[in-house]
Parts: structure tokens; C-alpha cells; sequence
């Protein structure tokens, strides 16, 4: 890394100041350090947010449920109360890293971290994210990347939470230049689908304050399939949010992570489960409907199938 | 943000005490002496530290240690550069393989992804502190036992996962075990046996399904 | 002559691992642990291109930041820039230079601080476009394929017509990368003194010999201290350039320098298996004899393979057709250089790609056939080291797997989680020689035995304690073992699984000449045992010093072995789950019972990542390694493994036979044996991934 200066903040103001045009905040450290490591990022101070009063906690409540963003992942995993109200974000905070990462790693964190793109990633590979010419998953190994992209880069959103947060229609709450500037799940990541620098729609000197969860889903689930059956990344996941009655689904939110640079949800594929009973038939046309824009690489198009098999299995769990 | 030294000796950042109470004396004057110590005391708190080197207190396996370094140093390297604990080891340097494990707060953590600057006022156990040769811990013990190690570069490692792990979980299954300690990677191949020992650490037996047979007896 | 024991109390018994309690607690001081007064932190340059000549290279921009002592040129580059050649670099990674300074820190800076400019040169890093006559050259005077080697048996074109079924297939590896959890690297001092080296190695003697000569200091004059290392697996001999470079800027630093690679560095540089292109035929009689076998391989060693191993080679080239035979045969065999990192030897060099492509083509065959796959192989697995050994490990083993109930016809499995079962044997040399050793009893009955051998994990020191025990009537923890250090007796490198069969019987022989004396020069008849501590004190004065070395007779070679898979597959993800692994391995006389079943665990988990998740990924349009870290070079974890049940055979008559190497070389051909027979159709690429999953069976498509 290269020097820093480094200071802790006591307030969201105070952290605003210190961090300036060219700070960043430090939370878990997790995804900032092993930027900073490669030489991805350069700020020239780090400001410790930790210790910024009552963002740690997790409120539950009969309409909304209101998580700090210094909230960790591992207190999500472990918090039974969150796997029987919002089971899928659970099930995406277990599969997060392993248990040293959960441990220090916050949700706000999770959801602005950075894209794991192994050209990205690369500290000798001047590629289309940071600012150079070529995306070059398009022209060379791109089994990890996206299905989908709104722009030419195709590295994909590595966030679990973000995919369950945005099947259980969260609201991501940030503090821009002292105002409290609410966001869904897509806006959170709006820029990323239209500007290939970007890996959220984050400014500098933003703070996630906390996420907001609407209790009106009665179920949720959340899964990946990763080439190791532990601590490794989503090859693709699958989230699945709905009101379960018999098998008929109302209020449903499908979304797809590690496949476009953002939460990737198909409007015509929620609209088409609503009111239908689950069956391999429905989820097939949904998984259909959600695959529609889909574009291969040159080799990722077995994350095909694994969409499909993925959107069976979640929407199979809801109504199990 | 300059800083200024006031005539109390702390370092202040005067745009922040000057943004508290506005740039009118007449708005400084009336304010409670409480709150100007209050919002001293908070910006003392906050105050910048770095690039160069700083001084700190770690608390390390029940002892105070004091070091110098720079915002930009690890936990990990703070321990194993500038002090004889070379116990955890670096292998990564990246948060993907645990040799490195510490329990920091009751949590296991990564220390090479932990600035020895935010680690202080933390309580800090590293492999040395949980046992020496001669005394060692039940999770230790077990360990030599099922020959859970090999090279036991990683070993430290796993050591520092399974004890935290039972301390948060005492009696844990095969599947927890492996949930929990998935965080930590072995090149030599002793998972087997770590699964073994953390079990037998936990007072449950597994059984290992070795035999060796006399190639006499063989038809 | 010595003799091992008939009744051993401690050879062959589930004695712990005696440095045990050192690791389990962090005390056990590692090379790279070493704090020698006043050590300073050293790293290395390297270059970021993948072929480039290096037209400047200005080191005063370090030497001028805070804390920095020393700045060198690596010793290749210094060498090339003195003798006014061009100073190329020939793949992503090789070094350039090296600084040492007060902290981690000081040396980061430092090395973005040095200066270099380059002129980019062509390039190629995939094995397939290196081929062609149009490539880009690793070495300018060199074609990139190297002229193959054929050699033929019998008349193979022939011999094909009369087959009564042949089959074909395309069986393809990747570089594999050691990637030992304590990298490479050492801490070295180098002073009017000489040199003293704390390495991290598999042969302290290797690195004795190339620091004496590398730096041109006499042998006598250099130390090289390994009483832990943290796994080599073959990558670790010689002081390497890092080595080197970690001299030289002791020497202008006048200080200890402890360079160890980065994780980063040690996926570019310090050696891999080669990868393989196995194009094979393979024909058989009516009665399912072998009768014809072709075989087309080339394969990768980077810039070039070998490199300072003991002995061993890379292993780019493969055994075929490996443990079968087959009369009539025709094998050809080549070469392709790239520009990445050159291969070393990995365990069991050239073995598991071999075993990878010839089981695999055997199990297609015998499915081809209508024959069971073991009945197939017990036909035809008739004539080569350790085969009768196999036949019983075949029969045995399938009867505790149940392979009857669980072989079914390939693809059978219902629903959408299939399950498939396979296997694949194996041989392995793992013969000895060469060791010395010295005992020294003391008056006071304490004894310490030495030798300048390795302990990687191996069990090497535990070993050495239940000998001693066994011959002196003592107890494991009354005998002090010292390995690792050029200052004891001289032994041979730990690689090709010889430390066992070279030291064991070199300490067997010392401390039975050791017994010899002790009771020759106290007159007591019987030392051992109770009447131990009074033979000692009658010693007098001065401890009792006693050399010995390895005898003839002791140890033996060539293990066989064969392993059965079980495998999950689930055709909607393509998730290759290991539910099961079934060791069948010869390991002769077993010293340590539980450092050789860690050994055979520890080959399988290796098999297994070779299977199903290790490759090194090259990107052609930058030239780098794209995945040097563990987040995507994937190792086998704990969720991962599966349930290995191991059933050793004990051969005492055979003598010691190293251990380390046979147990990794068929896992990967069991495994790709089990996924094929679940699906009913083959993966004939490692590592076996959900993507390759898929595609196999069609679904990769979009409609």
C-alpha cells in the first residue's frame, strides 16, 4: 500500500470532512485494503467509521426492518430473527467470504465494494474499468463475466447481499453532502449498468447510512453455485422475494447476481409470476423471461443453465 | 485539514473547532465550557495521524505492547516484523487463506486485513497465546493427537479458527465445522484430521476409516 | 549389518508427531520467521512484461528513500548488463532486481521508486498458438515446438487393424502450481564470515552447493539452516534467484535480508507441472488384451522446464502408456515453450497428467467393450513395477467399495443428481540412498541424533525418533533429533520420495553402530532399555559421538497403488461433488503409521484440486498470469473434501519406500473416470469445472 494519512470519525459530518476529495472510508477493510494493496485505489487518507454512533444496530419492526450499515455480515448470518423474516439475506450473508471476512466485513461495505474481475483486479492490466481502452474479458477470459451489461464492460456485481436486498425491495439509505438521499437496489447501482468505470452509484464522500426492509414478503431465499462448495464467488445467484399462498406467488421480486455489473432483475419476469402457481413450467418461463437479453462470451454461456437451474431451485424453496 | 497545536497540547483541527462554534467570537464566548472540552476531546479523537510513523499500544495475549508504525502497516506485519510473535503467518496477504487468523474482540479475524493502528484498545490473542509446548490447549492437544498438521505453516491458522469456533459453538457438527472453518486453506492435505481433532476437541469421536493390513494375509 | 526390528515398539505405531507441540503453538521458528540481530526486509522487482527488452534500469531512485540500505540487479540481469547483451525478459514476472531496507513498507516504495523502460516484444502464452510457425519466439534461435521425440514398440499400424475395438480421445491439463502455503524465499547473511542461510527448502544441500557457487564463496564457508519449512512439493531446491538476490543485498547492507516471495510472485516465478495435449489411440483384442497405442503429446514447461531440482526433471514428459501394456505401441512427444514461468518438478513429475490420459482412455475402452472397468485393467495392468501388488489392491479394494453394487452403466443414474463411480493405479520409484547420520550419547543418558535432511511436513524427525527409540530400548521423547542443518551429516534432497528410504535406514545404521559402542566401551553387554542410564554413565566424561550411513537393503521401490472415486454430479449446475475416495496403497515397511496416512490424505486433497479446480489462467492480449492468488487459483478446502478411507498394505520384508508422491497421481483419473461414468458422457479437460460441466452435456446454449 501506499502511506496514508489516517483518522477516526465520530460523526457522519465529521467523517464527511475528513475524508475530503480524496479519502476513503475504512469500515471491514476487506475490499479497500486489497485494492489498495494492488495499487487500484489511492487515498490519501483513510477515515475509520466504526466508531460512528448507532449504525451497528439491526431494528427490527412490523413494517420495516432498518439494518445499520455497520452492521456485520456476521450478524446477519447468525441473527435468527432475519432467517425466519427475510430468510434469503441470510442465506446470501452466510455464503459471503468466509467467517474471518463476515466478521468485520459491514453491509454497507459489501454493497459498495468493487468489482472482482480478474482483469479489473490486475494491477499490470490497464483495462476498460480503470480507465483504458479495452475490456478485456470481451477479448480474452471471460468464464466469470456477464450475461448482461449496459455498457461495454462485462465485469459482473460480486455483492450477495445487493441481490437479496434487491428481491426484498430495499432501501438503501445514504448520506450525500449531509442529506439523506434514499435508493433502491437498482438506483444503488444505476451508474454501474451506464458507465464502465463504475462499480455503483456512489460519489465520493458518500456514507451508507443503513438499509431499509419492507416487511411484505412472506418469503425469501437466496442461492449461488460456486465452483467450490465453500468461500468462493457466485459463478451465478439467484434471489426470489414473494407472498406465498399455496403455491401461487403474489408481490414477487426475482433477481440475478454475478451476471451483469448490476442486481439484474427483469420486470416482465416478476410481472409473469404474479398470481402464477410455481411448477417447473413457470419457473422455466421465468428463467426464460430473465434470460432474454442474455449475450454470451466466449466462455460463459454455461451461466445459462445455471440461471435456470438457479431461478427453479429459489422459487422451488418459497414454496416449499 | 491544517492542524494547530493548542496551548494544552493537544492537536486540534481547527477548521473542525471552528466549524462547532462558528467563526464569531461572540458565539465562541457563549458557549459552555462543557461542551468546548466535549468537542475538544472529540476532536482530539478525530485527529489525523500519518503517513509517518505513530505511536501505539496493541494488547497482545494479555501484555501491553508498544510500537511505532506507520497508518499503513498491517496487525499481522505489526506482530510478525516487529515483535517475536511470528506465530500467525502470512501467506496471502489477501484474506483468502487464514494462516494469519486472530481473535480480535471474542472475533476471528484476518489480521493481515486489520491495520495494527485501528487494532488498538482491542483485545488480541494470537496462536501464542493460547498454549506453549508443555501447556497446551485442548484444541492444541487434539491437534497432535489426530496428527492434524503436516509442514504446519497452516496450522496456526486453523488452530485460532476451531478455538474460536468452540467458543462460540461447543458442541458443533461436521457440517459447522466445515462452515466455520472454511476460511482457512491447507496445501499438505490435513483437513481429514482437522475435522477429527475439532470434534475430539469438541468431546465427539470420529471415526477414521484407516487399516493397515499385512500383505501376507491377503488371498 | 543393521537390521529393522521384528517386534518394534515404535516403528510402524501411531506415535504423534514429535514437533507437534512446536507448531500447534507458533513456536516452531520457520525461515521465514527468523529475526537474526538487526534483519532487514528485502523484495523483489519483476518484470511486468511478458517479453521486453530492457533498455534502462535506474536503481538510485530507491536507494534514495528513507530506510532503504541496499538495491541490487538480479544476478542474471547484472551478469547480461556487464557482458553489454541485450537484457531480455522473457515472461510476466521474472526478476529484476531486489531492495532491502528497515520494513515491508520502505521496500514497497522502493521498488515502484526504481526506474525501467522496455521495448515490448512479441509474445505468446497459449500452448496452441505457440505451436504454430508463425509465433512469436520465447527463445529467438529456437523453434517454440521442440522436435518430438518418438519412440515405437512392435508394429503399432498394424496391430490397430487387428484390434477388435479402438477408441480415440483428446485429454488436456493444465499448469498446475505448487503454491506451498509458505512461499519461496529464505534469510540469508552473508559477511567476512561466509554465509549463512535460513532456507526455506527441500534440500539444504542444494542450496549449500548453489549459494557456494552462485556467490563464488567457499562450500566451508556457508551454512544453510531448515529446521521447518512450510511444504515445497518439489518447487523448493537450490537458493534460486530469490536466494541470490537476497545475498547479494546482505552483502551491501551488511545485514540479514529475509526476502519471501509475495503470494503474488509466487504464482509467476518459481516453477509449476507442466500442462498436457494427449491425443490417444487405443485398440484391443477380442478378450480385451491391449493389442495397439498411440500417442500424441505436447505440453508446456514455460521458458523452459528443469530448473534446480534434485534430479527430478519437470515432468514435461509423460509415461505412456504408463502402467498398462500394451505390445505394440507408438509414442511421440514434444515440447512448447511459452513465455511464463518455467515448470519444476511437481510431485510425482510427468505422473498424474499421464495417469489422467491413460486411465481415462481405458475406461472408455472398456465401456466400449462391454467390459467392467477393474476387470478390464486387472487384464491388462500385467507387467510393470508393482503390478501384482495392484492386482490384489484392485480386488481388495473394489470388494470395500462395493464396486459390483455401485459400477452401473454410464449415464444410468436417475434423477438429477447422478452418481458415478471410477478408478485409476498407480507407480511410484520412491528409492533411496546416500544418507549419513551421527548419534551422541552422553554421559548423563541424554542422546541427540542429527542428519542433514528435511522434515516438509513429512514426518522425517518423528521417524528418526521411533528409530532411535526402538534400537536404544528408549522412549520417542528421550531422544533429541536435529535435521536441517549443513553443519550435520550430509543427506540427499527431500523430493521423488526418497527421504524416508535414505534417511531411515542411515539412522537405523547409525544408532545400531551407536549401541555397538556404547556397549563396547562400557563393557556392559546389553545397553539397552532399564539398563540404559548405567551404561551412559559409565562413559566417564565426554559424550559417546557415532557416525553411521545409509546401508544397502533397508529400503526398496516402486509402490503401487489404486484409488476408487464416487462422485455427485449435478446435471443442472454441473457441481462435481467427491463424496468418496478409496486409498489402496503398498507403502512397504510403514514407519510412522500416522504421517504416512497424512501423506496419502494430503496426495488425494492435491489429486483432487488438480481435478477439479487448479489451472493457471494466461491472458493472451496482456501476456500476465491472470490468477495469482488463491481467490482464483483455487485450492481443495475443508468444505470440499470427502469422506478417504485408506487401507495400507504392510510389507515389512520390502523395506522403507517413500510415500510422499504415489498417493497424488490417480485421484484426478479416478475422479475424471467417476464423472464420466455418472453422466455417460467425458470431460477429457482438468480441472473438471461446473462451466466444463455443462458444456459437455449441451446446455451452454442460449435456446
Amino acid at each position: 500500500m501506499k502511506a496514508f494519512e489516517y483518522a477516526t470519525a465520530l460523526s457522519p459530518d465529521s467523517a464527511r470532512d475528513l475524508v475530503g476529495k480524496d479519502g476513503a472510508y475504512l469500515a471491514g477493510g476487506n475490499d479497500l485494503l486489497a485494492l489498495m494493496k494492488e495499487y487500484l485505489v489511492d487515498p490519501k487518507r483513510l477515515v475509520n467509521i466504526k466508531s460512528l454512533p448507532g449504525m451497528d444496530k439491526i431494528h427490527p419492526g412490523s413494517k420495516t426492518w432498518t439494518i445499520g450499515a455497520l452492521t456485520t455480515v456476521a450478524e446477519i448470518e447468525d441473527h435468527k430473527e432475519i432467517a425466519k423474516t427475510f430468510t434469503g439475506l441470510q442465506q446470501a450473508a452466510a455464503e459471503v467470504g468466509s467467517r474471518q471476512i463476515r466478521n468485520v466485513a459491514t453491509v454497507g461495505g459489501n454493497l459498495a465494494q468493487h468489482s472482482r474481475c480478474w482483469y479489473f483486479r490486475h494491477r499490470d492490466v490497464h483495462c476498460l474499468k480503470k480507465g483504458g481502452d479495452m475490456c478485456y474479458a470481451r477479448h480474452g477470459e471471460s468464464k466469470y463475466h456477464s450475461l448482461f451489461t449496459g455498457n461495454t464492460c462485462i465485469s459482473p456485481i460480486p455483492s450477495n447481499l445487493s441481490v437479496a436486498f434487491g428481491a426484498l425491495g430495499a432501501t438503501v439509505v445514504v448520506l450525500r453532502d449531509g442529506k439523506e438521499v434514499p435508493m433502491s437496489i437498482p438506483d444503488l447501482y444505476q451508474k454501474a449498468w451506464d458507465e464502465p468505470t463504475a462499480h455503483n452509484s456512489l460519489q465520493q464522500g458518500d456514507l451508507i447510512l443503513r438499509v431499509e426492509v419492507p416487511v411484505e414478503n412472506h418469503r425469501s431465499a437466496y442461492l449461488q453455485i460456486s465452483e467450490k462448495s465453500v468461500f468462493d464467488w457466485a459463478l451465478v445467484s439467484c434471489a426470489v422475494a414473494a407472498n406465498v399462498d399455496g403455491n401461487k406467488l403474489s408481490n414477487v421480486k426475482i433477481f440475478l447476481g454475478a451476471v451483469s455489473n448490476v442486481p439484474y432483475q427483469v420486470q416482465a419476469a416478476n410481472d409473469f409470476l404474479e398470481g402464477k402457481t410455481v411448477d417447473d413450467a413457470t419457473a422455466a418461463k421465468a428463467a426464460d423471461l430473465l434470460l432474454e437479453k442474455a449475450h454470451v462470451q466466449a466462455h460463459n454461456g454455461y451461466k445459462v443453465p445455471l440461471v435456470r437451474a438457479l431461478v427453479r431451485r429459489t422459487l422451488a424453496q418459497i414454496t416449499a | 485539514m491544517s492542524e494547530s497545536s493548542s496551548k494544552d497540547g493537544f492537536s486540534v483541527s481547527r477548521r473542525a473547532f471552528l466549524k462547532t462554534f462558528g467563526t464569531s467570537a461572540a458565539i465562541a464566548a457563549t458557549a459552555q465550557v462543557e461542551a468546548v472540552a466535549a468537542e475538544l476531546e472529540k476532536a482530539n479523537q478525530e485527529k489525523i495521524v500519518g503517513p509517518d510513523p505513530v505511536p501505539i499500544s496493541l494488547h497482545v495475549n494479555g501484555k501491553s505492547i508498544k510500537l511505532q508504525v506507520e497508518p499503513r502497516v498491517t496487525l499481522l506485519e505489526a506482530l510478525r516484523n516487529m515483535t517475536p510473535l511470528t506465530g500467525c503467518k502470512e501467506v496471502c496477504d489477501r484474506a483468502t487463506c487464514g494462516a494469519c487468523s486472530m481473535i480480535v474482540d471474542d472475533k476471528l479475524v484476518y489480521s493481515c486485513s486489520m491495520l495494527a493502528i485501528e487494532a488498538q484498545g482491542k483485545k488480541i490473542t494470537t496462536i501464542e497465546g493460547l498454549g506453549q509446548p508443555g501447556k497446551l490447549s485442548k484444541v492444541q492437544e487434539a491437534f497432535i493427537e489426530q496428527d492434524a498438521l503436516m509442514c504446519g505453516y497452516c496450522t496456526p491458522g486453523f488452530v485460532m479458527s476451531i478455538t474460536a469456533l468452540l467458543r462460540e459453538n461447543p458442541k458443533p457438527t461436521e457440517a459447522e465445522v466445515r462452515h466455520a472453518c472454511s476460511g482457512n486453506l491447507c496445501r499438505c492435505g490435513t483437513y481429514p484430521r482437522i475435522l477429527q481433532a475439532a470434534l475430539k476437541a469438541a468431546g465427539v469421536e470420529k471415526i477414521s476409516k484407516t487399516e493397515v493390513i499385512p500383505y501376507a494375509e491377503l488371498a | 549389518m543393521p537390521s529393522w526390528p521384528e517386534k518394534p515398539k515404535y516403528i510402524s505405531s501411531h506415535h504423534t508427531r514429535i514437533d507437534g507441540p512446536f507448531k500447534v503453538t507458533g513456536a516452531a521458528k520457520y525461515p521465514s520467521d527468523v529475526q537474526p540481530e538487526g534483519w532487514l526486509y528485502g523484495m523483489i522487482l519483476r518484470s511486468k512484461w511478458a517479453a521486453a527488452k530492457l533498455t534502462k534500469i535506474n536503481l538510485d531512485p530507491a536507494l534514495k528513500i528513507p530506510g532503504i540500505k541496499a538495491a541490487v540487479l538480479a544476478p542474471a540481469v547484472d551478469e547480461r548488463q556487464k557482458s553489454s547483451s541485450d537484457v531480455t525478459m522473457r515472461y510476466y514476472g521474472e526478476e529484476i532486481a531486489g531492495v532491502a531496507g528497515t520494513s515491508k513498507q520502505v521496500c514497497l516504495d522502493a521498488l515502484r521508486a526504481i526506474e525501467v523502460e522496455a521495448t515490448e516484444l512479441p509474445y505468446v502464452v497459449h500452448e496452441e498458438e505457440a505451436k504454430q510457425d508463425d509465433s512469436p519466439r520465447v527463445w529467438e534461435d529456437t523453434p517454440n515446438l521442440s522436435k518430438p521425440r518418438i519412440r515405437e514398440n512392435g508394429e503399432v499400424d498394424k496391430a490397430f487393424s487387428e484390434c477388435a475395438a479402438v477408441v480415440e480421445g483428446f485429454y488436456t491439463t493444465p499448469v498446475q502450481i505448487h503454491n506451498p502455503l509458505e512461499t519461496h524465499g529464505n534469510t540469508v547473511l552473508w559477511n567476512d564470515d561466509g554465509v549463512t542461510c535460513w532456507a526455506s527448502t527441500q534440500g539444504i544441500t542444494s542450496v549449500h552447493d548453489g549459494l557456494s557457487q552462485g556467490l563464488h564463496v567457499p562450500r566451508s564457508q556457508v551454512r544453510v539452516i531448515s529446521e521447518y519449512m512450510g511444504g515445497g512439493f518439489g518447487s523448493k531446491f537450490g537458493p534460486i534467484n530469490e536466494g541470490l538476490i537476497a545475498a547479494y543485498l546482505s552483502k551491501a547492507a551488511k545485514a540479514p535480508v529475509k526476502i519471501f516471495l509475495t503470494r503474488f510472485d509466487e504464482n509467476l516465478a518459481v516453477g509449476n507441472r507442466p500442462s498436457s495435449f494427449q491425443k490417444i489411440k487405443l485398440g484391443a483384442k477380442e478378450d480385451g488384451t491391449l493389442h495397439a497405442f498411440e500417442f500424441d503429446n505436447y505440453g508446456t514447461a514455460g521458458i523452459g522446464g528443469g530448473g534446480p531440482t534434485a534430479g527430478g526433471g519437470s515432468g514435461l514428459t509423460l509415461r505412456a502408456p504408463y502402467i498398462y501394456h500394451v505390445p505394440n505401441t507408438r509414442v511421440k512427444q514434444a515440447g512448447v515453450n511459452i513465455n511464463a514461468g518455467g515448470a519444476r518438478a511437481f510431485r510425482a513429475p510427468s505422473c498424474p497428467p499421464s495417469s489422467f490420459g491413460m486411465e481415462s482412455i481405458m475406461d472408455e475402452l472398456a465401456v466400449k467393450m462391454n467390459m467392467d472397468p477393474i476387470e478390464f485393467r486387472l487384464k491388462n495392468d500385467t507387467s510393470t513395477p508393482a503390478w501384482q501388488i495392484r492386482q490384489k489392491q484392485y480386488k481388495l479394494g473394489a470388494e470395500r467399495f462395493g464396486w459390483k453394487d455401485k459400477y452401473k452403466k454410464p449415464g444410468s443414474s436417475p434423477g438429477i443428481i447422478k452418481t458415478g463411480v471410477g478408478c485409476a493405479g498407480s507407480s511410484w520409484g520412491g528409492r533411496g540412498g546416500g544418507s549419513h547420520a551421527e548419534a551422541e550419547i552422553h554421559p548423563d543418558g541424554s542422546v541427540e541424533v542429527r542428519c542433514g535432511t528435511q522434515d516438509l511436513g513429512t514426518g522425517t524427525k518423528t521417524y528418526m525418533a521411533l528409530i532411535a527409540a526402538d534400537v536404544f530400548g528408549l522412549k520417542p521423547e528421550q531422544i533429541s533429533v536435529r535435521i536441517g542443518d549443513t553443519r550435520f551429516p550430509p543427506s540427499g534432497g527431500s523430493g521423488g520420495s526418497s527421504t524416508s528410504p535414505s534417511v531411515s535406514p542411515a539412522i537405523l545404521d547409525t544408532c545400531t553402530k551407536a549401541l555397538q559402542a556404547l556397549q563396547e566401551k562400557t563393557g556392559v553387554a546389553d545397553a539397552r532399555g532399564a539398563n540404559w542410564k548405567g551404561a551412559c554413565k559409565k562413559l566417564g566424561v565426554n559424550p559417546l559421538l557415532t557416525k553411521g550411513e545409509w546401508q544397502d537393503g533397508l529400503s526398496g521401490n516402486d509402490t503401487g497403488g489404486v484409488q476408487f472415486a464416487e462422485v455427485d454430479v449435478d446435471t443442472e449446475t454441473g457441481f462435481v461433488k467427491v463424496k468418496k475416495v478409496l486409498v489402496v496403497q503398498d507403502g512397504g515397511l510403514i514407519l510412522s503409521r500416522l504421517t504416512c496416512e497424512s501423506q496419502l490424505n494430503g496426495g488425494v486433497i492435491m489429486g483432487m484440486g488438480y481435478a477439479l479446480y487448479e489451472e493457471r489462467v494466461m491472458d493472451k492480449n496482456s501476456g500476465v498470469v491472470l490468477n495469482p492468488n488463491f481467490e482464483t487459483y483455487k485450492l481443495t478446502g475443508l468444505g470440499d473434501v470427502p469422506e478417504i478411507e485408506i487401507i495400507l498394505f504392510d510389507m515389512p520384508e520390502r523395506g522403507v519406500i517413500g510415500i510422499g508422491e504415489p498417493s497424488t497421481i490417480p485421484t484426478a483419473a479416478a475422479i475424471g473416470n467417476a464423472v464420466a461414468n455418472a453422466l455417460g458422457v467425458r470431460i477429457s479437460s482438468l480441472p473438471i469445472t461446473p462451466q466444463k460441466v455443462l458444456t459437455a452435456l449441451g446446455k451452454d446454449k442460449l435456446a
